[in-house]
């Protein structure tokens, strides 16, 4: 009775796990150092997860073994289980695995390949082989919802950074995965368009449920919509909660992320013996808890 | 420069002769190409560079057609030159200059007239492998990050005392080299971030990738087809039976 | 007489675009700066002019007195250094000395001196170890410092950093905010285009605020910060102490400079 109560559990969470992350170890060919250390990470669907750290601490890596470009296109010493909605990443073909998972790189400009908007969307479901129709379809419907409808027939370098980024993320939410990477969205947009893209995500998460993981060094524009942050460290996971749990913690400075000012001062204040009602994601909340001691 | 490479370069204009379609574009500058080269005497070849001048008016391209002529002049008058020095006599002369332009600005007819979009359309028609097609098409898509690449290239070694307008042959060669390897760096960064990429949304997934867009010849396809086709053949039969006075 | 003037200045490109409207400002021998404004508002178009990448379509700018119209680039630029955005547009040699010599050699350094001032870069900035390296196999922190190594080795009097923080992780930036101090101590002139607002807090320079080709704000750091309403309508953010202050309903003393002013502040109104 116990055991098929446990299995059932068990069932349940199989079912809302996403992408699982079994003791992955990863070292690159001709490599000393390994780039991923016995790694164990677990996403839920519907979840925002944000990966920190360091410069070379493996994030990118990490990225690339969950869209299955390790093992794929970058072979190596691949140790440990990679499961993408049930798929095994490494046994999985890339055209299956962009369907289920979409990546989005750091400069939108190498992502754009073709002369127009619209062609470039339409460049993953063209490689599935879909119909004429139900590309058409995908295409004004991703436009539709990313507010970039205007910009269909322009050619990408009449595109500033932010309609750039769009596009990008257009072509990939084309091919309908369910779990999006973004590896450092922001770093070459401004702060009012790196928050527009963030607010752009928030939407997708709630409207359309789909997962999200992003990598990203400006914590303080994401800690308002995120559900979780992960922090590796030279090929290791070595934080992993709340981001509240995790940026009070006094560890996280120590590896070198970008700790918001209000999430530093709220630990300073719990210091001082003073207790706020919760963690502040930003400025405005600190402001509300302080306004009520 | 930049002002010769416009008589080549796609611009989306509205116009009856760009709604044509491509393979259709192409046939027509075919034909004015061939013609140009049947034409054996001055009033021939006029007849053939007013059509192609016409049919430019008629794609709105009229000041690039142009432009890509009046630069064409500087070649063709050394074809004049070399000719008359050859002692062709100066008719003759003439007409071999004004073959030159006449074949300059067909071709420029086309390619000012056919979005790269349609280009590649054209290549996949007939036969071209996807993988070359699409070499192909991301190369040119690329052009314009090249240049902004090479001129923020430029900029930032100017800006480390590099002297890029002084000194003869050899150093102005040697001081292309600080320009040259972060380009051609970039450009192999860049390739690596396009397979990536491409790799990332399935490409070459199925051996049979669809297409959003597609050629589908329409009633004035065929119709500028069979006209262009009777007044080509037209031409051909008066420029070799009539003999033209000069 | 500043150390660089703009008079009456304004900037068209080639296909008509206005990135610069009649811009009128100095920068003083030893002033630390910081420019902010979205992208496309002339941050870079500006100080592309402090060296003499671009010259003026009219108006005048000088520095030390001279005119930029007067002298090449590669003049100016001995006394004006700028350390662009992507390293990637200037490393090409190869190694890492000869990387950081590249310049001395252009201005026509003596060996002797392109020795001592090798070796005081490569030290200064940690790449002692990559001395014969090439490189392009650093990584991409190690490219920035050597970018700012190559640049900082021929002694610049005006230094300028065109979004310096791009891509950098907090160590990084901690890093870096420390040099430009000492730089700034030792008497050089700083001017710094970025949107890191956070970045620039901590540095509370001179801001100097752009907007579509135009200088909207100009003054201290921490009074052009809290000002809303042309933080706004300059799209730039503020950083999320000032933010705080403005939630709190405004101290008299004005903003937070750091967390800890902040911390005090609350721990005294509690009580």
């Amino acid at each position: 009775m116990r055991a098929a109560l446990e299995a059932s559990r068990d069932h349940v969470i199989r079912l809302t796990t996403l992408l699982r992350i079994e003791d992955l170890s990863f070292r690159y060919i001709d490599a000393e150092r390994w780039a991923l250390d016995h790694i164990d990470l677990s996403i839920e669907q519907g979840t925002i997860t944000v990966l920190a750290g360091q410069s070379g601490c493996g994030k990118s890596t990490l990225l690339r073994c969950i869209n299955g470009l390790i093992p794929h296109m970058y072979p190596g010493d691949y140790r440990g289980r990679v499961t993408l909605d049930g798929a095994p990443v490494d046994k999985t073909g890339m055209g299956e695995l962009a369907q289920k998972v979409g990546l989005l790189f750091q400069n939108p400009e190498n992502q754009i390949f073709m002369f127009s908007v619209e062609r470039d969307i339409a460049f993953g479901p063209e490689n599935l082989g879909l119909p004429r129709e139900e590309i058409r379809g995908r295409v004004d419907e991703v436009m539709r919802l990313l507010g970039i409808v205007p910009l269909a027939l322009r050619a990408p370098h009449e595109l500033s950074d932010g309609q750039k980024q769009r596009v990008a993320l257009a072509g990939v939410i084309a091919m309908r995965p369910k779990l999006i990477i973004l590896d450092e969205p922001t770093s070459l947009l401004d702060p009012k368009t790196a928050s527009e893209l963030v607010g752009l995500v928030h939407r997708l998460n709630r409207e359309l449920g789909i997962t999200f993981v992003i990598v990203e060094h400006r914590l303080e524009l994401l800690t308002p919509i995120a559900d979780r942050l992960v922090v590796m460290h030279r090929g290791l996971k070595v934080m992993d909660g709340t981001p509240a749990e995790v940026l009070t913690n006094p560890l996280a400075l120590g590896y070198g992320i970008a700790v918001p000012p209000v999430s530093m001062l709220y630990v300073d204040l719990l210091k001082d013996g003073l207790s706020l009602g919760r963690v502040p994601a930003e400025p405005r909340e600190l402001a509300e808890e302080v306004n009520q001691l | 420069m930049y002002w010769l490479a416009g008589g080549f370069l796609f611009r989306r204009v509205i116009s009856p002769f760009h709604r044509l379609d491509p393979r259709i574009k192409l046939i027509v500058a075919a034909e004015f190409f061939a013609l140009s080269l049947a034409a054996s005497s001055i009033i021939a070849i006029s007849t053939v560079l007013v059509s192609i001048l016409a049919i430019a008016v008629l794609a709105r391209s009229l000041r690039r057609i142009g432009r890509t002529m009046a630069l064409s002049l500087l070649f063709a008058g050394l074809i004049f030159g070399l000719n008359l020095v050859f002692g062709l006599g100066l008719l003759k002369s003439l007409t071999y200059a004004l073959r030159f332009l006449a074949i300059i600005s067909s071709t420029s007819l086309f390619f000012v007239t056919t979005s790269p979009d349609e280009l590649e359309q054209i290549m996949k028609w007939i036969r071209i492998p996807r993988d070359i097609v699409f070499a192909f098409v991301t190369a040119v898509r690329f052009i314009p990050v090249v240049m902004l690449d090479t001129f923020q290239i430029m900029d930032a070694q100017k800006s480390r005392g590099l002297e890029l307008e002084r000194g003869n042959l050899i150093t102005r060669v040697r001081n292309m080299v600080p320009i040259l390897i972060p380009l051609v760096v970039n450009s192999v960064v860049r390739s690596g971030e396009l397979a990536e990429a491409m790799e990332s949304r399935g490409y070459g997934s199925t051996p049979h990738p669809s297409s959003l867009y597609r050629m589908k010849l329409k009633w004035y396809d065929w119709t500028v087809f069979f006209a262009s086709l009777l007044l080509f053949a037209g031409a051909l039969y008066i420029y070799h039976f009539f003999h033209f006075p000069f | 007489m500043s150390l660089i003037e703009f008079r009456g200045v304004t900037f068209v490109h080639q296909n008509g675009v206005t990135a610069l409207s009649d811009i009128t400002t100095s920068f003083d021998k030893g002033e630390r700066v910081g420019i902010v404004g979205e992208n496309g508002a002339g941050k870079t178009t500006l100080v592309k002019h402090i060296n003499g990448l671009l010259k003026p379509t009219s108006g005048t700018v000088t520095v030390n007195g001279t005119n930029t119209r007067d002298v090449s680039t590669a003049h100016l630029a001995r006394s004006v250094g700028i350390a662009f955005q992507n390293p990637d547009h200037q490393l090409f040699s190869d190694s890492v000395e000869n990387e950081i010599t590249f310049a001395l050699r252009n201005f026509g350094f003596e060996e002797s001196v392109i020795k001592k001032r090798l070796d005081w870069a490569l030290g200064f900035f940690g790449l002692e170890e990559y001395r014969k390296s090439s490189p392009l196999v650093l990584s991409g922190g190690e490219k920035k410092r050597l970018t700012l190594a190559s640049i900082l080795a021929w002694d610049p009097e005006v230094v300028v950093l065109d979004e310096p923080t791009v891509g950098q992780d907090a160590i990084q930036k901690e890093k870096l905010a420390e040099i430009v101090r000492m730089l700034h101590s030792a008497g050089k002139t700083i001017i710094i285009v970025s949107h890191d607002v956070e970045f620039l807090w901590t540095l509370q320079p001179r801001l100097v605020v752009m907007k579509q080709g135009r200088i909207v704000g100009d003054g201290p750091c921490a009074k052009i910060m809290h000002d809303w309403p042309l933080m706004e309508s300059a799209r730039v953010t503020q950083p999320q102490l000032v933010q705080l202050y403005d939630e709190l309903q405004r101290r008299p003393e004005g903003p937070f400079l750091d967390v800890s002013a902040a911390r005090s502040w609350i721990g005294r109104r509690s009580e």
